[in-house]
């Protein structure tokens, strides 16, 4: 498995982009603008949603409505965010794989943190038919977010590993 | 304004001192509080930059129905100026840790005079927002406003990358 992870990585970090990318001058800031960018669509939209469930944004209309109102914003930030990320990573592939934060962050965090995020996306509807949202729908917003915090803190993290 | 170069020099020293604060020097030290205030910053910024661009691309008219209600604009804006609160109070303690090499740095000043215009924008977008949201359809000056301040926050987001790759500042 190792070896496979190796080779896969030492052969996406020779790409002509990838190449291009890390030998550029400019351009990496804007890989980095790029994933920050999708990153704010995408927490910002997430993020609200969860705090209107949680009633910590309070509103006139159910959750349901901002969830479905933020719904392709909120998955176009993913998919600014994925490719600056993949862009980001494939420069120095090899060097992330090896990094104990960045193979927590992605291998293990990003797919809990997304995985609840659609399950609050899915159960809004059903959240929002009583004028509060019942325990379960605090309870795994509550998850999402503290998710979505160690998945930025375990990115923070990845230089001092 | 007529700088002096003696009031440079006083804010110079200034930043001098605030380097050397006990708490300041502390926190910017250890490992774990410079993770928790970098992750403090990010994801102020994040919210701040998404609630907003949720709000602006609304008025362009780029993605999502009008906000007739100003529904999606009173649930967002607390939201922004909370991300802004928490972008700004770990961006000090950041700036404080290194305020020498910050200060003078024409970045990181760059920066800073872009997320000015940006707040400015922002409090135009929320004042008027009501107004637009009424219109039959969204005037040419509001969605002028609207790409503007969406500009100035990725211009912002910019900005700040642009300081490590173009100047020293770890």
């Amino acid at each position: 498995m190792f070896r496979l992870v190796m080779a896969f990585t030492g052969w996406l970090q020779n790409t002509p982009l990838a190449l291009a990318v890390g030998g550029s001058d400019w351009a990496y800031p804007y890989i980095q603008l790029t994933h920050f960018t999708g990153l704010s669509l995408w927490l910002g939209t997430s993020v609200a949603v969860d705090l209107r469930l949680l009633g910590l944004i309070k509103g006139t209309q159910k959750p349901d409505r901002l969830s479905d109102a933020l719904f392709f914003l909120n998955w176009i930030g993913f998919g600014i965010a994925i490719i600056g990320g993949g862009l980001l990573f494939s420069i120095s592939a090899q060097n992330y794989v090896l990094n104990a934060a960045f193979r927590t962050k992605l291998g293990v965090l990003l797919p809990l943190a997304l995985v609840s995020h659609i399950v609050v996306q899915r159960k809004s509807h059903a959240w929002s038919q009583t004028p509060k949202p019942p325990v379960a729908a605090k309870l795994i917003s509550s998850i999402e977010l503290m998710l979505w915090l160690s998945v930025a803190a375990a990115a923070v993290s990845i230089p001092y590993f | 304004m007529n700088w002096q170069a003696d009031d440079h020099a006083a804010l110079f020293r200034f930043c001098e001192r605030l380097e050397h604060v006990s708490w300041i020097a502390a926190v910017n030290n250890w490992v774990v509080s410079s993770v928790l205030i970098e992750l403090a910053h990010y994801f102020g910024f994040f919210l701040l930059v998404g609630t907003i661009a949720a709000v602006d691309l609304r008025v362009l008219g780029i993605i999502g129905r009008r906000d007739t209600d100003d529904q999606l604009g009173k649930q967002l804006f607390p939201l922004m100026w909370t991300g802004l609160a928490l972008a700004i109070l770990s961006g000090f303690v950041m700036f404080a840790g290194q305020a020498t090499l910050y200060y003078p740095n024409p970045v990181f000043r760059a920066k800073l005079l872009v997320i000015a215009f940006a707040i400015s924008f922002g409090v135009v977008v929320q004042a008027n927002l009501p107004k637009w949201n009424r219109m039959p359809s969204v005037s040419n000056g509001a969605r002028l406003i609207a790409l503007v301040s969406l500009l100035l926050w990725v211009a912002a987001i910019l900005a700040a990358v642009e300081i490590p790759h173009l100047t020293y500042v770890p």
